[in-house]
């Protein structure tokens, strides 16, 4: 049973991987917008921009007015990550340092309060709940329940079907909803590095630059 | 009362519509959509994190103000209509829906009613979405089924037909110019000074808002006299000069195009080598980023913010400021297109601190700054103008802590909407361009002497 299972969360994570990049793929049927402007700035530095120094709290208003859900996010995901990587090495069996251990077990759990913490606010919170679908509760609460099990499993490794269970149906359901966002960020993070980056908008020294010379 | 029936029809059009209607709109949608905008459907977390971005959001707290909540009402139809097989299969679940009746009626209250396309939104979603040009292209599906708002629509409607948005007849505009070349002769005390129209191979064509020439004539005069004291190479075309182009707001690419195609053939015609843009937001980011994509063609020839040519004419020294000649407080409005969405942030800034004695900046600047209210063709649309008002409040909140007696922007669409928020809000305030500072500012003997020195060089500017 615990061999199929196994195998069964390598098959859920290379199902899920296969359907995140057949979704990016799919994308491109969509055509290639022209860029024909010229270019003011660096697309490339754009790009560096918008995942170093544009994502930093200062950087986003909005970011800087919600402290707390900024950091809830970034541990949420932290840990989501961890967990994963977690996962992994119980099914291949690679046992880890205890040091390490010791780190998954108070950033998981960490995450886990986290993603409950995001849950209740989008329960709570009018706007949040105007924007959201059946899929941002399930999903949150999927990935919550992963990571509680990812952190019991550290402490009472008897949890384990449950865990890998968890596991094999939270891979599954990456691609099929908001989750699938773990892929498309990094594409859309580069989309708008370019666009800004192009435009010399950012990094702002692009623009300073152009005044000084 | 003409307004009142214009109302009243497009309200039974959207209650009217048609299954070929959904089919056009959907047509003209997927047309719109490249890789970037399917990749961006599929990226929204949802987190909620671009609420506070939205002026709309932050004025009035309703959750319909939120950018996620706009761009979830185009997710669900992408997802329905054009996106993958798992989305299509969740439905309701992942928010996927079909375009009907009911999203087309809540679309143009939320895409024309509740989105200026100021893009801040854009620079503050966590995962870069760019939402104000998703909105466009929903605008653009609303197009093509006759349902732009009437204001905006008949101004997008004057300019295909007579050339410029305010629909100002050749003879007018040749007559604007002339009596302002006497002012400017005057102003100069110069008999030569001009304001050359159709003058083959000069380095500039400049451009102006229509607005200028009905409304605003001496902020024409002030880029005349700008160029009359640089001596620079320019002139003016009789025939299509309005920087202006509503196929932005409206979404219409093909009228977009067709109204920045008219520009180019007119700098082609004669010669120029550089197509200067007034002051207009709007007007800049239409024709220096997206024409070329409309028309899909690469210029070559150079497309500038008349804000770059003033500001390298007072670094180069080609002209000469006194800022002591500006001794009121003055703070800077940053036009979304022009600042946020097209790049132009240090120019004005750098003309301002040359050209004026006490310049404030307002908080917060640059690209974080807020949008007057008046962009994305609210100034157009009557329906909307309470709210339109209402959202200027940060806008106005923002001037008065500045305690500045001037507000100073490159662009004529944040005059007119800075106007009436100045008189709704009892601001106190005048409103001018970044030109009409430097005209003032101008120290006109010195120049003659670099012009007759440029002249006797054999340079031109």
């Amino acid at each position: 049973m615990d061999k199929l299972l196994s195998v069964g969360v390598v098959v859920s994570f290379l199902l899920s991987l296969s359907a995140l990049i057949w979704l990016i793929l799919k994308t491109f049927s969509f055509g290639k917008p022209t860029l024909k402007s010229e270019a003011q700035g660096e697309g490339k530095k754009g790009v560096n921009y918008a995942f170093v120094q544009g994502m930093m709290p200062w950087e986003k208003e909005s970011a800087k007015r919600h402290l707390i859900t900024y950091f809830s996010g970034f541990l949420y995901h932290g840990g989501i990550f961890l967990a994963a990587f977690y996962i992994f090495t119980l099914v291949l069996g690679i046992s880890l340092p205890k040091w390490i251990l010791l780190g998954f077990q108070i950033v998981i759990p960490a995450a886990a309060a986290a993603g409950i913490g995001l849950f209740i606010k989008r329960n709570v919170v009018e706007y949040m709940r105007s924007i959201s679908t059946p899929d941002d509760y399930a999903a949150n609460l999927l990935v919550d329940t992963f990571l509680i099990l990812a952190f019991v499993h550290t402490l009472n490794p008897g949890v384990r079907p449950v865990l890998l269970l968890v596991s094999i149906i939270m891979f599954l359901y990456i691609p099929l909803g908001k989750i699938r966002h773990c892929f498309f960020f990094f594409y859309s993070r580069i989309l708008f590095g370019i666009f800004f980056g192009r435009r010399g908008v950012f990094p702002r020294k692009q623009n300073q630059k152009r005044m000084e010379a | 009362m003409k307004d009142k029936n214009e109302g009243d029809v497009y309200a039974e059009k959207i209650k009217n519509l048609h299954a070929e209607d959904f089919q056009r709109a959907l047509s003209e949608f997927e047309k719109r959509v490249h890789f970037d905008f399917a990749a961006f459907f599929n990226t929204c977390a949802h987190c909620g994190l671009c609420a506070d971005a939205c002026h709309y959001y932050l004025r009035d707290k309703d959750p319909r103000n939120v950018p996620a909540h706009k761009l979830a009402m185009i997710t669900r139809i992408y997802k329905k209509h054009l996106g993958d097989p798992l989305s299509r299969a969740l439905g309701r679940w992942v928010g996927s829906g079909k375009l009907d009746g009911d999203t087309v009626e809540e679309w143009v209250d939320s895409l024309f009613g509740r989105c200026s396309l100021c893009g801040r939104c854009a620079i503050n979603c966590t995962m870069g979405i760019n939402i104000p040009y998703i909105i466009r292209a929903a605008r653009g599906a609303l197009a093509a089924i006759d349902l732009v708002p009437p204001g905006l629509q008949s101004t997008v409607d004057t300019a295909v037909e007579k050339g410029n948005n305010m629909g100002i007849a050749r003879e007018d505009w040749l007559e604007t110019l002339e009596w302002l070349e006497d002012e400017l002769r005057q102003e100069v005390d110069d008999p030569n000074a001009s304001l050359p129209l159709d003058r083959k191979d000069a380095k500039i064509l400049y451009t102006i808002n229509p607005r200028e020439a009905m409304f605003f004539p001496m902020s024409i005069l002030a880029a005349g006299k700008i160029f009359h004291a640089a001596g620079a190479s320019w002139t003016f075309s009789s025939d299509y000069y309005d920087v202006t182009n509503y196929g932005l707001y409206n979404g219409d690419d093909s009228a977009a195009g067709l109204m920045s195609e008219r520009l180019v053939k007119s700098i082609r015609e004669l010669g120029c080598q550089t197509l200067a843009l007034a002051e207009c937001g709007h007007g800049y980011n239409s024709n220096r980023w997206e024409a070329p994509e409309w028309l899909s063609q690469k210029y070559g020839f150079e497309v500038k913010s008349i804000l770059q040519i003033v500001a390298d004419y007072i670094r180069d020294d080609v002209i000469q400021v006194d800022a002591q000649r500006n001794q009121k407080v003055m703070t800077l409005h940053d036009p979304c297109n022009l600042v946020r969405l097209g790049g132009i942030v240090e120019e004005q800034r750098y003309i301002l601190r040359s050209a004026a004695a006490r310049f404030v900046e307002m908080t917060p600047n640059r690209e974080k700054n807020y949008c007057c209210g008046g962009g994305g063709g609210q100034l157009a649309m009557t329906r909307f103008a309470k709210r339109r008002i209402d959202v200027g409040k940060l806008k106005a909140d923002q001037i008065k802590n500045t305690g500045a007696e001037i507000v100073v922007t490159p662009c004529h669409n944040c005059i007119d909407q800075l106007l009436e928020l100045n008189k709704h809000y009892q601001l106190g305030v005048e409103i001018k361009t970044v030109c009409e500072i430097v005209a003032d500012a101008l120290v006109l003997d010195s120049n003659r002497n670099s012009i007759a020195e440029k002249a006797s060089n054999g340079g031109s500017v």
